[in-house]
């Protein structure tokens, strides 16, 4: 096959084909030669498939390319022209891209492969086929296999040290690209772990950084995960770097396996990070200089390739095709941030600075409405500047609110007159929560007086023997917490234990601590760092955050004896607390009730305080200056003001 | 005059002597423009009176729904929070609730005394142009321009039940006063009677020919029907026999969905709006047109009765933006 196809033009570059292939590997190209292993253009007409470096096309070029004919075929037919992406109609281009997508779906750039032959690319054979195999997408990447098809394009991928390299790093044509060796000098080579260091920077060889293309300041070390994309200086951009950032992160991913593949560490996975731009202009600027045949169009170059060319994958099969705008999306979305951003700006700019407006078109402008103001107003406004608007609308407060006023105060509100009598009620179950609050206060010190006089008894032990024959042993109660049989005895002490130790696995709060003035000792207010919630409960009983002290020996129970559940007798319970069964904690249980009572007080006090802020909210806003302006009751009938038929109340 | 009258108390049958408030039997009210609000920036869409008669709340196009005191028509606040125009206004029994239909495809509970809205309904895929309580106020039920009709749960904010009502945008729903039937009117001209608890359609309304129904509600002892339709006629409907009972025609309605109403508290009359820019009282009775109110510039497009009193309120499309407040004494 080789060869047999004589065409008539010898290969132009004269550059390295050398590809050992099979015997029957298709050719292509003015060569004739079926080198598939470097950058290739298709054309649109005759779908033949061209290397670029035959026909003087770099990828770069091709970027900006969107049809391209051969030039048999354009000699042939001279309706055929190369068609560009003309950078300033990026915009328009990108909606003419959607147009155009499915049309180039069936022409030359995401064609099946020149050949059906699948198993050249399957990967690449799809719609986004090039930008798949420059690697963006991982799925295509991670799993050799698409990429490895044949042993011819194996092999090949072997030999691409030796072949000129092209990715958005190297240009492939410099000094600097070039070169094969590391220095072993400079600070890049010296991270190298080849060179005994301890490979943090993980950049090329200062050398052999590509003098077109590489990055124009050392970067930071980074691991495979690239960072987000950096805002462009005008604005920041979330949603490609989305995108961007998760693909990357992918390549980054399989950079990192790549690179364990070659032997050479001669790409170290470069941070994939932003900065695209500034790159962009030097290269826009490179074209605008070369000097290409038929090509007098400025060129614009494709921003969103740049960071998924991996250094790893350059290694890999680089059958590039025809590169379409993958992240077209976004760099619409970008592109229209763009431009409202900057349409802001202006409209910032020129509403500082009217006199610029004037400079635009005086004719056209409506007068700005700011009394006694000549000048013309901003476009998009009414006005000139702030200081007008502003003083317009002082002007009109003064003139309409006092007679809007006048129309307000003519009548009674009848809204007004029950906001008020529901503030008397509100104020009047205020008072009467306070001296409830004064009650629980007093009980409480109460209750701490008689538990302090209790603990002054002293101990008596002989009390102990009449409980014991009361108490009838043959009975089982189940405890209700843990479920266990007990002895009714020590039932009451047992069931306590039970449930706090249950009740201290479980967290009560809330968000907020409690700030209530004047309230000693309420809610435990404990704060849990991990839910960063403020523990809830009464501080007397909460399980989780107080243990029961322990109890000493000699330690009287005290608590107030009754007769007939009600009835104080005045006398305390003389048994030793540990061994009381009977009144097992009476003052913990004495101390919740009052602070349970003192709780609901200060909730009551809370609700009607929120009610007051209600009722005071809604009497200014009725008849706020914004609600007066807004709004008017115009009455017909001066005699009516209230509706109602029966007497007013 | 007879003096036994002063000293008795209800000896005969009261003479209509003097302009006594007692069962007057004046054929006509006599309802005059007391109160203009202003307020609305856009075309009002519906206003309704609280059920215990002290607020009145008007949805509108700017997306906003003004409550206003129903006696001295003064501002009282401003419930903010659609994104597109609001179509109609409901309140619930206790008037401390509300709920807004817009053309944002939802629905919002608002509560009154704090302004805030309490729920968002969503589940329309078109826009929601009519909702009401029912009685109780646990249920709401919306009709929308996709052409069905959903029962929602105010405690949740959940859809119960889609009706695939309709084969036309639904104009108008309605509960009964006791809650355990709905009606719904569409523009396909038929008008369906629901069962409330199990979503079952028990009726189908449908005259000679169906005009497009813009409005129905249920007569507040629930045995009737008010049907508008848009060939400016008015009809009352018994709802169990399925007969149209009286018909009522003078005003103009063509276009606009325009709201109806039942004025029971003096005479007993049907009110309406009319797209000639008059409100139109009729006698139930007799069906003849015993009043015109004139005083808005534009479409009037919704008339609502207040529960006590004698007062009607009416709003007016984007011309006048304004809501009329007419008083009479019988």
């Amino acid at each position: 096959m080789e060869g047999d196809a004589s065409d008539p033009e010898p290969p132009d570059a004269g550059e390295d084909s050398k590809s050992e292939n099979g015997e029957n590997a298709p050719i292509y190209c003015i060569c004739r030669k079926p080198d598939i292993n470097c950058f290739m253009i298709g054309c649109d007409n005759c779908n033949e498939w061209f290397h670029g470096d035959c026909i003087r096309i770099t990828e770069k070029m091709a970027k900006a390319i969107r049809e391209w004919y051969c030039r048999e075929c354009r000699e042939k037919d001279p309706k055929l022209e190369i068609r560009y992406r003309h950078k300033k109609s990026r915009e328009r281009d990108s909606s003419e891209r959607d147009g155009s997508e499915p049309r180039d779906e069936g022409g030359g750039r995401k064609r099946p492969a020149p050949d059906p032959d699948l198993q050249r690319r399957p990967g690449a054979g799809t719609g986004v086929g090039a930008m798949l195999a420059r690697g963006s997408a991982s799925p295509h990447k991670s799993s050799p296999q698409p990429l490895v098809a044949t042993p011819s394009q194996h092999h090949q991928q072997q030999q691409q040290q030796q072949q000129v390299k092209r990715s958005a790093r190297m240009c492939g044509e410099c000094e600097a690209c070039r070169r094969t060796e590391d220095c072993g000098h400079c600070d890049f080579c010296r991270d190298m772990k080849k060179f005994g260091g301890p490979n943090k920077i993980r950049q090329k060889c200062r050398l052999r950084q590509c003098q077109l293309r590489a990055r124009l300041s050392p970067v930071t070390p980074s691991e495979s995960l690239p960072r987000p994309r950096r805002p462009l200086p005008t604005q920041p951009q979330p949603q490609p770097s989305q995108k961007l950032g998760r693909l990357r992160e992918d390549e980054g991913a399989v950079a990192s396996a790549a690179v364990k593949e070659p032997p050479e560490a001669t790409a170290t996975p470069e941070p994939l990070s932003d900065e695209d731009l500034p790159l962009d202009s030097e290269l826009y600027q490179d074209f605008c200089a070369g000097a290409f045949d038929d090509h007098s169009l400025p060129w614009m170059s494709d921003t969103e390739e740049s960071p998924f060319l991996d250094p790893a994958l350059r290694k890999r099969a680089v059958k590039v095709k025809h590169v379409k705008r993958r992240e077209k999306k976004s760099e619409k979305k970008k592109d229209e941030r763009y431009k409202r951003h900057r349409q802001k700006q202006k409209h910032k700019d020129k509403w500082k600075h009217p006199e610029r407006a004037d400079a635009k078109d005086p004719a056209s402008l409506p007068q700005c409405l700011g009394p006694g103001c000549v000048r013309a107003a901003q476009p998009g406004s009414k006005y000139c500047s702030d200081d007008c608007g502003m003083k317009l609308a002082a002007n009109r407060i003064y003139e309409i609110l006092p007679q809007r006023i006048q129309q307000w105060q003519q009548s009674p509100c009848i809204a007004e007159e029950h906001g008020k009598k529901l503030l008397e009620r509100i104020r009047r179950e205020q008072q009467s929560a306070r001296t409830r609050l004064q009650e629980m206060e007093r009980r409480f010190h109460e209750l701490e007086a008689i538990i302090l006089r209790a603990k002054q008894q002293a101990v008596r032990e002989d009390e102990e023997s009449n409980e014991g024959d009361s108490d009838d042993t043959d009975l089982q109660i189940f405890c209700v917490s843990c479920g266990h049989p007990i002895n009714p005895r020590v039932a009451l002490r047992h069931m306590e234990r039970c449930y706090a130790k249950y009740e201290s696995q479980t967290s009560f709060g809330s968000m907020y601590p409690t700030r209530i003035e004047g309230a000693t000792r309420l809610f435990c207010d404990v704060y849990n760092p991990q839910s960063k919630t403020y523990c809830k409960r009464l501080q007397v009983l909460c399980p989780e955050h107080s243990r029961d002290p322990k109890v000493p020996a000699d330690e009287v129970c005290g608590c107030p004896l009754v007769r007939d559940v009600f009835e104080l007798t005045g006398d305390f319970c003389r048994l030793p607390k540990r061994q009381c069964n009977r009144h097992y904690c009476w003052e913990k249980l004495r101390r919740a009730e009052v602070d349970l009572e003192r709780v609901r007080v200060w909730y009551k006090l809370d609700e009607l305080f929120e009610q007051e802020r209600n009722v005071r909210t809604a009497m200014t806003n009725r008849a706020g200056l914004l609600a007066l302006m807004l709004h008017q009751t115009i009455q017909h009938d001066p005699l009516t003001t209230d509706l109602r038929s029966s007497a007013e109340r | 005059m007879t003096t036994e009258q002063s000293g008795n108390a209800k000896a005969e049958p009261a003479l209509p002597s003097s302009a006594n408030q007692s069962k007057p039997v004046s054929e006509k009210p006599n309802y005059a423009l007391k109160f203009t609000l202003e307020g609305h920036t856009e075309a009002v869409s519906s206003v309704k009176f609280s059920p215990n008669g002290e607020w009145l709340a008007s949805s509108s196009a700017d997306k906003v729904i003004i409550i206003w005191g129903a006696y001295d028509g003064k501002y009282e606040k401003t419930l903010k929070g659609h994104n597109l125009e609001i179509s109609d206004v409901a309140w619930s029994s206790d008037s401390s609730r509300l709920v807004s239909a817009s053309d944002d495809k939802t629905l919002k509970i608002w509560d009154v005394k704090s302004g805030k809205c309490l729920k968002t309904l969503k589940g329309h895929s078109n826009y929601v142009f009519c909702c009401n309580f029912n009685p109780p106020s646990n249920l709401i039920i919306s009709g929308s321009f996709d052409e069905s009709v959903k029962i929602w749960e105010v405690r949740t904010g959940k859809c119960l039940k889609t009706l695939s009502a309709h084969s036309d945008p639904v104009s108008a729903v309605h509960f009964n006063c006791s809650g355990s039937l709905i009606v719904s009117g569409s523009y396909d001209g038929v008008c369906r009677i629901w069962d409330a608890a199990s979503g079952q359609c028990l009726k189908a309304l449908v005259d000679d020919d169906n005009p497009p129904v813009s409005f129905v509600k249920f007569s507040p002892n629930g045995k009737y029907i008010l049907i508008a339709t848009l060939d400016n006629t008015l009809k009352l409907w018994d709802y169990s026999r399925g007969r149209c009972l009286k018909t009522y025609t003078g005003h103009k309605n063509e276009k606009y969905c325009v709201f109806a109403s039942f004025s029971v508290t003096g005479g007993k009359w049907i009110v309406s709006g009319s797209e000639d820019n008059l409100v139109y009282i009729w006698n139930l009775q007799t069906k003849e047109i015993v009043q015109k109110l004139q005083g808005h510039t534009d479409v009037v497009i919704s008339a609502a009765c207040h529960p006590t009193e004698n007062i009607i309120a009416s709003a007016a499309l984007g011309n006048d933006k304004t809501v009329k407040l007419w008083t009479s004494t019988y």
